[in-house]
């Protein structure tokens, strides 16, 4: 089984080259998609095995989906998308890829609430719960996290994603794409290590607003 | 009242929108929530907004048109939005054609190297 992990980065060269490598050690290939970073990004992505460069800034939505439309074509069985923040564990993709070769589904979506979230502030987790409860209600999906960027699918799964959003609001968006194509899923616990970093990076009550009205106005237009 | 209640949910939306957007476009975002929350003030005291139409030196009637003048932008700032949400995919798609061929192109540069050291010497 062909795994491809995608990454996708922006401004994230301080510890982008520490995550690249931990990924590595795992013996995975890595394609980095730089969104078009002002910082050296590129240059810390020297040790992935691809880096796909974004000519301009377009979100993580965008990028994700140039990942995996790559990683699709160098063959891959299965893709998975890993933050470029230092907040996920590279020992959490085994766990993903063994859920979809267990389980025989196509999607595996990683849950920090079923697995350990250690530091979550409490801000943060009422926002994230709330996230989930419209996930639920919007697509019907029985899942306990909805905007965990660590996931892996299947190449039928991949075929079925298709982000038009190119921001933040991509995560609901995959999840809309999976309830509408009705292909099995499960979710599997993974661990999100918070750090300062990854929090000054992290989602706010405005970003979320944000997520609401891109959500809302994409269903205004074909 | 339903003509009110309908007037502030569009108001208030503009208010939200533009809170969202006030790190790109900071003054247009500031404007938008003063004349969200003047809109908002007359629709829910008509009797003010008749006094500064008197002292204005306006008649009642000129209530009506500012709120339909209201609703018109209101449709006119949606629509460009769409708009530039639709051209931003386009970017989106081109961005991504470029990107994926860049690397192509790196890809099989570095497949070449390997195979012909000799000539990427050469060269």
């Amino acid at each position: 089984m062909r795994v491809w992990v995608v990454i996708a980065a922006y401004n994230e060269a301080s510890v982008i080259g520490r995550v690249i490598n931990e990924v590595k050690r795992r013996g995975y290939p890595v394609v980095v998609v730089d969104d078009g970073s002002s910082d050296r990004t590129a240059d810390a992505s020297a040790a992935a095995h691809v880096l796909v460069r974004h000519p301009i800034n377009l979100g993580q939505g965008a990028a994700l989906q140039t990942g995996i439309d790559f990683a699709l074509e160098r063959g891959a069985d299965v893709i998975v998308t890993f933050d470029a923040d230092g907040q996920h564990r590279a020992a959490d993709i085994e766990k993903l890829v063994q859920a979809i070769r267990v389980a025989d589904v196509d999607f595996a979506l990683g849950s920090r609430f079923l697995g350990c979230s250690d530091g979550v502030p409490v801000a943060r987790r009422v926002l994230l719960k709330a996230a989930t409860l419209f996930t639920q209600l919007a697509t019907g999906l029985r899942i306990s996290d909805t905007h965990n960027g660590l996931r892996a699918m299947t190449r039928r799964g991949a075929g079925v994603v298709r982000l038009r959003q190119n921001r933040m609001a991509h995560a609901s968006e995959m999840l809309s794409q999976i309830a509408a194509s009705g292909l099995g899923y499960i979710e599997v616990p993974v661990t999100i290590e918070y750090s300062a970093y990854s929090m000054a990076k992290g989602q706010t009550i405005g970003d979320a607003l944000t997520i609401l009205l891109d959500l809302f106005a994409r269903r205004l237009y074909r | 009242m339903i003509a009110q209640t309908a007037i502030s949910m569009l108001l208030t939306s503009v208010a939200v929108y533009a809170a969202t957007e006030r790190r790109r476009s900071p003054v247009v975002a500031l404007l938008s929530i003063i004349a969200a929350a003047a809109g908002l003030y007359f629709t829910w005291t008509p009797d003010h907004a008749t006094q500064v139409a008197m002292w204005a030196g306006v008649g009642r009637g000129v209530d009506l048109v500012l709120y339909i003048w209201v609703c018109i932008s209101l449709i006119v700032l949606l629509n460009l939005h769409l708009k530039l949400r639709r051209q931003m995919e386009l970017v989106t798609v081109m961005a991504r054609t470029i990107a994926l061929a860049e690397a192509r192109h790196r890809l099989s540069e570095k497949a070449d190297r390997r195979r012909f050291p000799e000539a990427v010497r050469d060269r």
